[in-house]
């Protein structure tokens, strides 16, 4: 009896569609409006410049908006994007064809992380771009600042975006977990939320694990410690300066932490999933 | 083993096989249970065209499911050409249309058969002839460019039909493929199932409508309640050996008496005189036929 390996290629189909559904259903036409905002906004700060820190003050404004907005569509999209296949009944056809679930869920799985580079790699563009423009009103307005030339190293916003998408990734698998065995699409959102609250709030139970007298604080806080990822380690560090990038080391470190998470939360969205009612 | 030993063998193999199916959904409710399916054992023979029949909610669709791998049975076996229904090999050979079905609004009718067509495995350089040849046998060849979002019902079941073709299975399973539907649409899934069996595919169909399938059946199962409630050839089970009718051209009433008195010699009967009656889809079906070809 010949067997049907796992394919990667069915997996790049899924995720395929999926992208293209999130295209053609104008889900990110919305965060494409955002992008806009952004812009605007910049340009609103004109009228209260405050000189070089200003630049730093903007890029956390960028960052900011990147960390919030691409945090809503990474949860809306994975939940909104998984239970149309559920609730259309589509999956019905698609799991019906020689197709492992774990497929399906690898292929939902990199198709929203897709929407989500999409996202992050337009909102880090035009964040250049209103740095730089920024940039050189502020070299015109104030040149003794800028003596020796720009304070902006545009690799570390680069950097900056890669981190944010490495995160929302890993809230992308959180949210494909949840959504593998809740039953309706607000449940997934709403966990998903408090998921993404927990994460960010992660430091603050280690620093309880560590440091409290309770026993109990101590064993809630080891708990949430060890099972949720510290989503404060993607954040950089408080500069714009070439000098203060992070150590390639770090980088490839935090890389590795966003991935295992992201490869245990699918295991085990496949394993919910695996006996699944469709 | 010789391959004559082995090819009888594979012969042998039924293309569907259910032996002892229950399947109980729990209502959500203090824990009470519904049992869709009721211990049920089928049996459909590779080649066949096998209709299963019965009321609304009498488990057709979940058997349907449970067959494909899409829900865990509570207890019993399936299998599809021998393969356990659990397995991902065991769908390789199938073709799926779901009861009222709905696809990808955001894709073509042609993306979305593409999309199906590679996820069964196909590629290279027939598949887009392939995919031309199933839109034009299920009717879409015009309607193939336009967003499956548009479609109506009709045409959304002709997509599900050109999906589940398209890799040319060998047992094709359709769930309801005629409700719904126009006469006309219903004549066209009639013709394309005989023109399957004719290519030696086997069929598995469910309906509620008992006689809109009985035509094309070769065997039927009637489910109530989640029981096999009938089992066996529809020519066996419709059939009546000992009954025969005869169609003549009118009589007038002193010929009929001739005809009974011709019978009461014999020490036969006439039992019923009646004028045949076409049906009306069967009307509907001339008139429109017509003035579409
Ligand atoms: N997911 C489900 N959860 C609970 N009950 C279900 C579910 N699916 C089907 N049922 C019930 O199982 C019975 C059989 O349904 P179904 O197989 O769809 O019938 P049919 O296809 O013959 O109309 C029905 O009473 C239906 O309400
Ligand atoms: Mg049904």
């Amino acid at each position: 009896m010949n067997t049907v390996p796992f394919s990667l290629r069915r997996a790049l189909l899924i995720a395929q569609n999926t992208l293209l559904e999130a295209a053609r259903q104008k889900l990110l036409l919305f965060f494409l409006l955002l992008a806009l905002g952004l812009v605007v906004g910049a340009r609103w700060l004109r009228d209260f410049s405050f000189g070089a820190p200003e630049l730093k003050f903007l890029a956390d404004c960028g960052f900011g908006a990147m960390a919030f907005f691409g945090a809503a569509l990474a949860i809306a999209a994975t939940a909104q994007l998984f239970f149309s296949e559920i609730e259309n009944r589509t999956a019905l056809t698609l799991l019906a064809k020689p197709v492992w679930r774990a497929e399906f869920i690898l292929g939902k799985f990199l198709g929203v992380v897709a929407v989500a580079a999409f996202f992050c790699a337009l909102l880090t563009l035009l964040l250049m771009a209103v740095l730089r423009w920024r940039e050189g009103e502020l070299m015109r307005e104030f040149p003794e600042a800028f003596a020796q030339g720009g304070v902006v190293s545009y690799g570390m916003v680069a950097l900056g975006g890669l981190l944010q998408w490495l995160k929302l990734a890993v809230l992308v698998a959180l949210s494909l977990l949840v959504a593998s065995f809740a039953q309706t699409q607000l449940f997934t959102i709403v966990t998903g939320f408090f998921v993404f609250v927990i994460c960010h709030l992660q430091y603050l139970a280690q620093d309880a694990y560590t440091r409290a007298g309770s026993w109990f604080a101590q064993n809630v806080g080891g708990g949430l410690a060890s099972v949720f990822p510290n989503f404060q380690l993607f954040a950089l560090a408080d500069s714009l300066n070439a000098a203060d990038a992070p150590p390639t080391a770090h980088v490839v470190r935090v890389a590795l932490y966003a991935a295992g998470y992201c490869a245990v939360a699918c295991a085990l969205a496949v394993y919910c999933f695996r006996k699944r009612e469709i | 083993m010789s391959a004559n030993v082995s090819s009888k063998l594979s012969a042998a193999v039924p293309a569907v096989e259910i032996r002892g199916l229950v399947k109980d959904f729990s209502s959500g409710l203090r824990g009470l249970k519904l049992r869709a399916v009721d211990h049920l054992t089928l049996r459909v023979e590779a080649g066949q065209v096998y209709g299963l029949l019965g009321p609304n909610g009498s488990g057709k669709s979940t058997t349907i499911k449970a067959l494909l791998g899409l829900l865990e049975p509570t207890a019993g076996e399936c299998a599809i050409f021998g393969v356990p229904s659990g397995r991902v090999e065991a769908r390789r050979e199938v073709g799926y249309l779901p009861e009222s079905p709905y696809f990808y609004r955001h894709l073509s009718g042609r993306e979305l058969v593409r999309f199906y067509a590679r996820m069964c495995g196909m590629g290279g350089a027939t598949l887009e002839s392939r995919i031309d040849e199933v839109l034009a046998l299920v009717g879409l060849t015009a309607a193939a460019d336009r967003r499956v979002g548009t479609y109506s019902k009709g045409m959304l079941q002709r997509i599900g039909l050109a999906q589940a073709l398209v890799h040319d299975p060998r047992l094709l399973i359709l769930d309801e493929p005629t409700a719904g539907v126009d006469p006309l649409g219903t004549a066209a899934i009639t013709e394309l199932i005989l023109q399957l069996k004719a290519r030696g595919k086997t069929v598995l169909i469910t309906s509620h409508l008992l006689g809109q399938i009985e035509d094309v059946c070769d065997r039927v199962a009637i489910l109530d309640r989640g029981k096999l409630i009938l089992e066996g050839a529809v020519s066996d089970l419709v059939g009546r050996a000992d009954r025969q009718a005869l169609v003549v051209e009118a009589l007038p009433e002193n010929e009929l008496a001739e005809l009974r008195a011709w019978l009461a010699a014999r020490g036969r009967k006439l039992e019923t005189v009646e004028t045949p009656r076409t049906r009306l889809d069967r009307i509907f079906l001339e008139r429109v036929g017509k003035k579409d070809a």
